[in-house]
């Protein structure tokens, strides 16, 4: 059930370089939704900007009964709507719209999920660690452990980039570095690092296209499973606007989806990459 | 306090005067989670055409200071598609359907009438004679004698009301107004977007994939408001106005200005409860003017400021 309502500011803070946390109460949303699905977050009473902007759930927030009380989005200050966003201090509104989009796998009775992220891409992933570890359960499900191992590879320009890579060690997950610069983790990038480890799968992406493309390619080669989750620009994100279409591949030729409602997360084989 | 929110605007009834736009708000099934149906005026699918279109090259949208820039081009699975599987989930929507149809070229207009005409439980039937981002598509609505000859044919075929959705693209609207009224058209929409276009300087590229774009959303309501009273003063046909209304002040500026009923566009996109909100805010905002209905105030503008 999609829900718009307005939601308050806890914090924002700042993780890393341009990189925030922003924290906002909104428990009849963070109830609902899980790994993988996104938010449209707006700033209210303003035009300009005007459209919400789509974000990734980092993780929902508990209240000491353990009930979801929140939800925390993790972002990089990129442009006009992350740069107002920056701005907005505890106790101030935003317009949220979710849960969104389709969500990552489960994938029950399997050793290990190995997830890869460039940039940004990371943020999905954090709650995604935790339902695959069975330590949280999402939208009313009870955790339950699907998976012995998560990994994440997680590849940024330089070390002052890497946002969150305590709380991902935290729930459990093995954090694999890589860097443009080599000022952290294993110069280059991730997915060189990911050859270079031939980790098991299946394989869970998300990051800049290029990067995507190349664990595509480089995953298909192993004949191994791979998802993206996919970013596009999106006006509604719930399937009205026919924005956000990525090109795919079907049987009867090159056809458009829409990456918020058939989306974010596909199967990587079925998008058509050139 | 019992305001009579009821508009008829030709053989159109509604039981209020907010209606969503075409191609913002999917086929309805996208919406209804966040929109109690009953409380629109009506609902106006996303555009079909006779053929299934993959739409334009991505990217297809961006935003602009406040407003949106967008080449979708009409991306759709046709109309055999629509009336098959959209039309009847939209039909048994407790409020008004109406159709919408983008020919390519005037034949093919006169056929999507024809089966949209066939189709039952249809509110009415929205000739998209100005979309921008199709080849041909502001061709229509750019020259009164196409525009008033496509009305008529489709008029002959399809027994539901029509209503020409025209282009603002154009330095006068009115004797295109007029031809859609000498069509036969029970109302005109004012109006689709208007060209517009994004650049990347850094990159020396356009940013949208079609180049250029309809841009909408609240920075083209003064725009509307401008094409509504031209053709409202006019005295021609009833009016739809669609363009930047995304509040109850907007709804109550093009009421009085002289359109009969209106659209919300770009709003369902940034603000998907919008209409909603706004047909409960309605009725009060009817009274301060002390009238009762909202018949009684649309086209009520004073002449001077």
């Amino acid at each position: 059930m999609i829900l718009q309502r307005p939601a308050v500011t806890v914090e924002n803070v700042q993780l890393a370089e341009r990189t925030f946390r922003i924290r906002l109460e909104q428990p009849e949303i963070a109830r609902s939704i899980r790994p993988g699905q996104f938010l449209m977050l707006r700033i209210p009473e303003t035009t300009d900007p005007l459209l919400g902007r789509p974000f990734a759930l980092y993780d929902t927030v508990l209240d000491s009964g353990g009930e979801p009380v929140g939800l925390d989005v993790v972002y990089l200050v990129v442009g006009k709507m992350t740069t107002h966003l920056m701005a907005v201090k505890a106790g101030e509104p935003i317009e949220v719209w979710g849960p969104l989009g389709n969500g990552f796998p489960k994938f029950p009775n399997i050793d290990q999920v190995t997830c890869v992220a460039g940039g940004i891409g990371q943020t999905p992933f954090l709650a995604y660690v935790r339902e695959l570890l069975g330590t949280r359960g999402y939208a009313g499900q009870p955790a339950v452990r699907q998976v012995n191992k998560v990994s994440l590879y997680y590849g940024v320009r330089s070390a002052g980039f890497a946002a969150g890579v305590e709380d991902f060690r935290q729930a459990g997950c093995d954090v694999r570095l890589a860097s443009d610069d080599g000022t952290v983790g294993t110069k280059g990038f991730v997915t060189q690092l990911l050859a270079a480890d031939k980790p098991a799968g299946p394989f869970v992406g998300c990051g800049p296209e290029p990067m995507l493309k190349a664990l595509a390619k480089l995953t298909a080669s192993w004949n191994a499973s791979c998802h993206v989750s996919l970013e596009t620009p999106m006006a509604c994100g719930f399937g009205a606007c026919f924005s956000c279409v990525t090109p795919v591949c079907t049987p009867a030729g090159r056809d458009y989806k829409r990456v918020c409602v058939e989306g974010p997360v596909f199967d990587a084989a079925t998008l058509a990459w050139d | 306090m019992d305001i009579d929110l009821k508009v008829r605007l030709g053989r159109l009834d509604f039981r209020n005067p907010v209606l969503v736009a075409s191609g913002t708000f999917g086929y309805a099934r996208e919406m209804a989670d966040l929109v109690d149906f009953q409380q629109l005026g009506g609902i106006v699918p996303k555009t079909v055409t006779s053929a299934s279109r993959p739409g334009n090259l991505p990217p297809r949208t961006v935003e602009t200071p406040s407003g949106l820039l967008n080449a979708i081009g009409l991306d759709n699975d046709g109309i055999d598609h629509f009336l098959e599987h959209h039309l009847p989930y939209l039909t048994s929507l407790p409020t008004a359907i109406i159709g919408n149809v983008a020919g390519k070229t005037e034949d093919d207009f006169v056929e999507l009438a024809q089966k949209m005409g066939q189709a039952k439980g249809m509110a009415g039937v929205e000739l998209n004679l100005s979309c921008p981002n199709v080849s041909g598509g502001t061709d229509f609505a750019t020259d009164p004698a196409i525009t008033k000859r496509i009305v008529d044919r489709c008029r002959a075929v399809c027994p539901h009301p029509l209503i020409a959705k025209l282009t603002p693209n154009i330095a006068n609207i009115v004797p295109i107004a007029k031809a859609a009224a000498d069509g036969g058209a029970d109302a005109v929409s004012l109006a689709n977007t208007f060209l517009g276009m994004a650049v990347d300087w850094r990159r020396q590229k356009p940013v949208l994939g079609n180049i250029t774009g309809g841009l909408s959303g609240p920075a083209i309501k003064p725009l509307v408001l401008r094409i509504v009273w031209q053709v409202a003063k006019a005295n021609i046909l009833p009016i739809i106005a669609v363009g930047g209304i995304a509040t109850l002040d907007d709804v109550m500026e093009f009421l009085v200005t002289g359109a009969s009923a209106i659209q919300i566009g770009t709003a369902n996109f940034y603000d998907p409860t919008a209409s909603v909100r706004i047909v409960d805010g309605l009725p009060a905002a009817v009274a301060s003017l002390g009238a009762g209905s909202v018949r009684e105030i649309v086209g009520t503008l004073k002449r001077q400021a």
